[in-house]
Formats: structure tokens, sequence, C-alpha cells
């Protein structure tokens, strides 16, 4: 049995020349019947038959077959493609070997250069950069925060500078960089700002916001904070921070490119993989801020209690959103620094009760 | 020879039409169904999105009643995209750095080394954005005829660097020239099957195309020398900036300046210069293509376009407010409920040295939210952006072309195919393949 269709409008190309051939078009034996005007009839076998997806209008299909990759048939008549039992099927995709080489190898590219290459070149070039260029980095980024962290008004956030408080930082600083490996140029800044935090830069600035120095209860427990800072700067932390991200962030960006979550993608991505590296090195500046501790006959546990105080305000955090942030988790930390500090050692403070008092006093 | 539309009436002025035949509305799912798979997928089914919505709008566009027919492959898209990323990272990753490390220890400063890393990229961007077109040309058919175009990237990357030097050197008075030489470089290794295109014309052409972007840069001269020099707004002989910015506040308040200023109502010229320059400039953009496109050739096939400026300019006008609407309503709904849920202090940002985490399970669950928002509004611009903008553009575009001349379309052939490992990999890897 044979249908007919309409093939008024209808245009066969043969994949060579771009000049259509009028057709008539018939079903008959499983065949689609393809009658040209000289005389000729091509027979395409239905189940080897394609519709090209996703066609705009209602106007006309354009049929193929999987054998021939260039003849095409362009239709108006929509009742033929009912006849089509494969009309929408895929080919599978070729190559499929390559592609997951090829994927692997993307993958493996990226890990390598952000995982090891990276680094590992960031850890090797922070300890040529001049001091100068360092300093003058820090400078730039301290000035940055102060501008970000200020919520009215136009001046930066204040650098506090009570003289007997900056009296009182600077023999605290003194007191736990003596010795040979400790960093010459250590500049200790306290910024006006309720936060409870502080962080180091390039170039030897560390910097304690007033929020902490107001949650501490001992002086012991600002100094054991401000070890801390030290140790990153004696590492070089914050320099082979900035460098290393400087060459993730463009890596990174090549794969989460043109897509509209990108960016978000990115910063997480950044994030993660930052921290996984900066807990080690959280975990040696604690190491450090433990033996300087010491070393100023301070109890390395006053890490610990200042910690302790943290999670009574802010609780430990869900596991999943602490693996975003660069820290280990602070129950590990407390334990860790109860450990250090040797109980049959009698400690003193690392400031006597005036010097505290003026310490807390530094942004009045 | 049998094709009517290819032999009568050969000297019709008109020519063969071309139509367009899609609706918004069939874009609008198509666009929000690949967008969504895209974002559910992170990214990766952007190469089938890419893929499908080329489908459609290459067979919405008929020249003569025959759709086009775009056959690139999603499959070949990734590999590409892989093949980009495994020779990119190395540049970019040790290139970033070194150049950040020699900005800071010679410099001093972070800024050099990034503006090194952006210019350092610049060549790879134009051989990328050459190297696109090739593959979209490759993957186009009409009447089942490939296009093509042949390879010459590092030649298009090293001219496209020299023309912009010459037009930033001349302050963009040879801006047209270099619009033409590029456009020609690329329209000269054109072909459709055996038939090769041929840029005519002159590029001092092109300065007609300009004349509303420079009429608007003479209005806006004129108007501050009006204002500063030959009939002063202030008439003070001591000008702060101080006192500018304080007589604006005073101003703004409905007081009385306190700089005595002579006929205010004049600064009303500098809104309507600026946007007279938004106006040039897309007139520039498109009317130069038509002007460019009729002046394009092949052996007895010619191309005519009736493109207009200012329609080309309504349509990007009114398609980018509603699309921008969306985007700054959705970016202010954002931002006001992160503010409100996690506090200011998390929404600027700023990345400090935190002793331990400070969210807990609820904010968890709003940061997820959030981001969910997040994703919803840039899916609906890319959306809205597709549906109004791009679909209006290219509907124009193919309405108003035609081709007059066309008889030389009897003795074109088939053309190889142009296998092209890494497809439009660097262009996706380095985004600039921006959608279509």
């Amino acid at each position: 049995m044979s249908i007919g269709f309409d093939g008024f409008g209808s245009a066969y190309f043969d994949g060579d020349r771009p000049v259509s051939e009028e057709v008539s078009l018939h079903i008959a034996n499983q065949n689609l019947q393809i009658g040209l005007d000289d005389g000729d009839t091509l027979f395409w076998p239905l189940k080897d038959i394609r519709v090209l997806p996703d066609m705009a209008g209602k106007q006309g299909f354009v049929l193929r077959l999987t054998t021939d990759r260039l003849a095409r048939l362009f239709v108006t008549d929509g009742s033929l493609i009912a006849q089509l039992p494969n009309a929408t099927r895929h080919a599978p995709p070729k190559g499929r070997g390559k592609l997951a080489l090829w994927a692997l190898a993307a993958v493996a590219a990226v890990a390598v250069q952000i995982l090891v290459l990276v680094p590992l070149l960031a850890d090797r070039l922070a300890v040529f950069i001049p001091p100068s260029g360092e300093r003058a980095l820090g400078e730039a980024t301290f000035e940055q925060i102060r501008q970000a962290l200020v919520e009215t008004g136009v001046d930066p956030l204040a650098v506090c500078e009570n003289p007997d408080g900056v009296g009182a930082l600077s023999q605290m600083t003194a007191a736990l960089s003596a010795g040979d490996d400790a960093p010459k140029d250590l500049s200790v800044f306290v910024l006006d700002h309720e936060m409870v935090n502080a962080f180091a830069l390039p170039g030897g600035y560390v910097v304690l916001f007033r929020g902490l120095i107001d949650q501490a209860e001992t002086p012991d427990e600002v100094a054991a904070v401000l070890a801390h800072e030290i140790g990153h700067v004696v590492s070089r932390d914050p320099t082979r921070h900035a460098l290393r991200s400087a060459g993730s962030i463009g890596v990174l960006g090549l794969l989460f490119g043109d897509f509209a979550g990108g960016t978000v993608v990115l910063f997480l991505t950044e994030r993660l993989i930052s921290a996984k590296y900066s807990q080690q090195a959280e975990t040696d500046a604690d190491t450090f801020a433990y033996a300087r501790l010491e070393g100023a006959n301070v109890s390395p546990a006053a890490l610990g209690s200042m910690f302790e105080r943290l999670r009574e305000k802010h609780g430990d955090g869900n596991q999943l959103v602490s693996h975003f942030l660069s820290h280990p988790s602070l129950s590990e930390r407390i334990e860790n620094a109860r450990t250090a500090a040797d109980p049959s050692r009698d400690f003193t403070p690392v400031l006597n009760d005036a010097q505290w008092s003026a310490l807390k006093a530094i942004c009045d | 020879m049998k094709d009517a539309l290819l032999t009568f009436p050969t000297t019709d002025p008109s020519g063969l039409p071309v139509e367009f035949v899609g609706k918004r509305g069939a874009l609008f799912w198509l666009a929000l169904k690949t967008g969504f798979l895209t974002i559910i997928t992170l990214g990766f089914y952007r190469f089938w999105m890419k893929t499908r919505l080329r489908r459609w709008f290459w067979s919405a566009i008929r020249p003569g009643g025959h759709p086009m027919e775009y056959v690139g492959d999603p499959w070949e898209k990734l590999l590409g995209f892989f093949i980009a990323v495994v020779i990119l990272t190395f540049y970019i990753g040790i290139i970033n750095l070194v150049l950040m490390f020699v900005s800071f220890s010679v410099f001093s400063s972070a800024s050099i080394g990034y503006l090194a890393s952006f210019a350092g990229i610049i060549p790879v961007w134009f051989y990328a954005r050459y190297r696109a077109r090739r593959y979209v040309l490759a993957r186009t058919r009409w009447r089942g005829v490939r296009f093509g175009l042949e390879k010459g990237a590092w030649g298009y990357a090293g001219r496209a660097m020299l023309h912009w030097t010459l037009t930033i050197l001349t302050i963009g008075l040879l801006w047209p020239r270099m619009t033409f030489f590029l456009e020609k470089y690329i329209t000269d290794r054109t072909y459709f099957g055996s038939a090769r295109l041929h840029q005519g014309g002159h590029w001092t052409m092109l300065y007609r195309a300009a004349i509303p972007f420079i009429l608007s840069l003479l209005i806006l001269g004129a108007g501050a020398a009006w204002m500063f020099w030959w009939d002063p707004l202030v008439v003070s002989s001591d000008i702060t900036i101080e006192g500018i910015t304080r007589s604006f506040d005073e101003m703004m308040d409905g007081g009385a300046p306190a700089f005595p200023v002579v006929g205010i109502e004049r600064l009303v010229v500098f809104p309507f210069g600026l946007a007279g320059l938004l106006y040039g400039a897309i007139h520039y953009r498109f009317v130069s293509k038509r002007l460019m496109a009729n002046q394009k050739t092949s052996q007895g096939i010619t191309l005519s376009s009736q493109l207009s400026g200012p329609r080309v300019v309504s349509i990007y006008v009114f398609g980018s407010f509603i699309a921008y609407l969306f985007l700054v309503l959705g970016i202010f709904c954002l931002g006001l409920l992160a503010v409100v849920n996690l506090g200011p202090s998390v929404v600027m940002g700023i990345e400090t040295d935190q002793y331990g985490a400070r969210f807990d399970l609820p904010r968890a669950i709003w940061l997820v939210l959030l981001a969910g928002i997040y994703l919803t509004v840039f899916l609906m611009w890319n959306v809205l952006y597709s549906t109004f903008v791009t679909f209006p553009l290219m509907r124009h575009m193919a309405k108003t072309l035609s081709l007059p001349e066309r008889y030389g379309l009897q003795v074109v052939s088939q053309r190889d195919r142009d296998t092209f490992a890494e497809a439009e990999g660097f262009a996706e890897a380095l985004d600039l393949g921006a959608a279509i």
C-alpha cells in the first residue's frame, strides 16, 4: 500500500549544489520514495530518516538520512512526520573515548595547576619579593580594608592611638618577638571596630580589632592571638596567599566562565581550595604561637580560652559551613592549645594590671 | 536547471527575500528550558543550550523560503572546551602568577600585574574570536551547502592589534578603517560552498554610519565650551571642587546656590548629548554592517540590506530596558533579603581572619535560598535578553536582507568538511562566546 503526500513547496537538495529540485512524495514498502523531475526516484528507508530538531516555526520541516550526511529534504506536509518511526532518535555521541580522555586531561591540568604548581611557585616566589614591595602591598591592602569597613562617612576606619595603650601593645609585641627567628619590621595596629577578629597582611602588618580586646578577659588572651598572627607574618602566609589567588582565580575563571552562576561558583571554589590549603597554615601559626607564648612565659592555654569565649558566643558552627572558611574547627584548636600548655610550669601574665587597663582603653 | 528562484528574474531589484519565521513565545520557552538545565547542571548544559538556540535561530532565517541549518554538535563543543582548558590553564595560571610577582617586587602594586595579565590575553582573545567565527560558519548550511572560513586566526589577531593601536593613537579617528579592514579580512576568506565572498567598497564610506556619533560629540563639546568658556555657568573668580559640591547640595535641598549661577537649565544639553552618544554607538555598529553587506559579492551573487539604524536602536533600548529592569529589581530584592537575614558584614564580603565558623544552620539554609534566587535572576535576565533583544534584532536583520543577484548560486558546489578539534573552545573558555 502506498501513501501519497502533498509535495507542493517541498524541495530536495542533493548536498552538492544549492539548487532545489521539485519532488513528489510517496511512502511504500517502508521507504519514502522521492520522485525527482528528471524521472529518477530516491528511496529513503523510513527507519533511517530523522527530522532536524529545534526548528523554528511550523512552516516546513527538514528531513535527513542517517546514511547521507549532506542531502536534505524540505517538506511542507506535516502528516509525513507521523509516518517516521525514528524521527527524533539521537545518534550516540561519536568518539566518547576521546572525549573522556580530554575531560580527564582538563580536570588533571586544572588540578595540577591549582593544587601543585601554583602553590609551589607562589611559595618559592614569595621569598624573593623585596621587603619594600611586600610592605607597599600590605599598606595598600590595609588602607583598602580601613575604607571598606567604615559604615558611615568618608574617612577610613580610625586606628586607635591612645599613647598608654600603644605602649602596652608594643611591650606585648616585644615580649612575643624576642629571639632570632622573629620578624624585624612588625607593625601592630588596633582598628576601632566591634568585630572580634584579627588578621595579618603582607609586609609585617598585624591588625587587631577593638572587639577582640573588649572580649578578652586577660592580656594573655590578646597576646595569644597576636602570637598567632605573628606566626602568619613569619611564614609569609599573606604574601603567598595573594600570589596564589592571582594564579588560581584565572584558571578557575576558564572553567566557570560563560554561565549565569559562574561568579558565585568561582568564588566558592576558590574559597574551598584556599581553605584546604590554609588549614595547614593555621595549624602552623598555632604551633608557632605556642612556642612564642612559652618563650614570653605565657601559658599557651590562653589561645584556647580565647577560642572558648568565641565558641560561647557563636557556637562551633556546622561542618559544612566551616569547610568553606579557612580554619580548623574551634573545638579541635581549644583541645590542642590545652595540651600545648605544660601543667607543671608557673606562667605569669604578659602585662601588669595597669598596662592591661591601658590596652583596654587604647581606642578611647 | 529547474530552480526558478535562481533564474527568474535575474534583475529583480528587490531580490530574493530573506524570511524570518519563528515566534517569540517558542523562543522564550526554549531559552527558559535550556537555561534552567544549564543552571542545574552547574553550567555543563550550556553547550547544548547554545547549540539548540542556534539551531532555532538558524532555522528561523529562510532566504528564499528555505531554512538555514546549524549542524554544530554539543559534544564537539564540550570536547573543544576541554582541549582549550588544557592549553590555556598553564598559560593563564603561571603567567598571571609571574606577572603578579613582578608587579609586587618591581612596582610594589597589584594593579600593574592585573593590567599586564589583561593585556597578555588580548591577542588570544582576537585569535579565539576568529576561530569561533570559523567554527560557526563551518557548521552552517543553506540548501545543503556548507559555509566556510579559511584558516588565518593569528593573522586576524595581528591585524586586530595593529588596527587597535592605530585607532587609539588617532583618538578614534581611524575607527571606521579598523571596522572595514577587519571585516574585509573575514569576508574575503568566507565561502559558500565553492563560491568565495568578496568585500568591496572603501573604508571611508563607513564615516556615514558614524554621523550621529560625531554630531553628539560636537554637541557635547560645544555645550561644554558654551557653559565653561563663552558664557560661564558659574560667575565667580575662585571655583573650588568643594564649592561646587556644596552649591550642588544646596540646590538639591531647594535653596539658592552658594555661587551666582547663570542659566542653569542649559545643563540639559549634557544628558541629551550622552544619550546621543549611546544612540550613535549602536547606530554605527549596525549601519556599518549594512553598508558593508551591500558591498559583499561573489560571482553572480550580491547582497542588499535595508537595515534601519533607528529601528535597531529602539530594539536595543526597549529590549535592554526590560531585561535590565528585571535584573536590577532582582538584585535589589536579593540584596535586601541578604542584609535582613545575614547582617551587613556578610554582604560586604571582607576577607578577614575569622576564628571559627560564624554561621549556624538556618543561615546556611538562607544562603542556599539566596543562591537559588541569584541564579534565577540571572537565568531570567538571559532569557529576556534572548527574547527581547536577540530575537527582534535577528528578525530585523534577516527581513531587511535580500539577494538581488543570485544566478551564480547555480554553479556553486559543496566544499569539504572543516574538522575542528577544539570547536569554539577558546572563545568558550575566555567568555567571549556570549549566548549566540
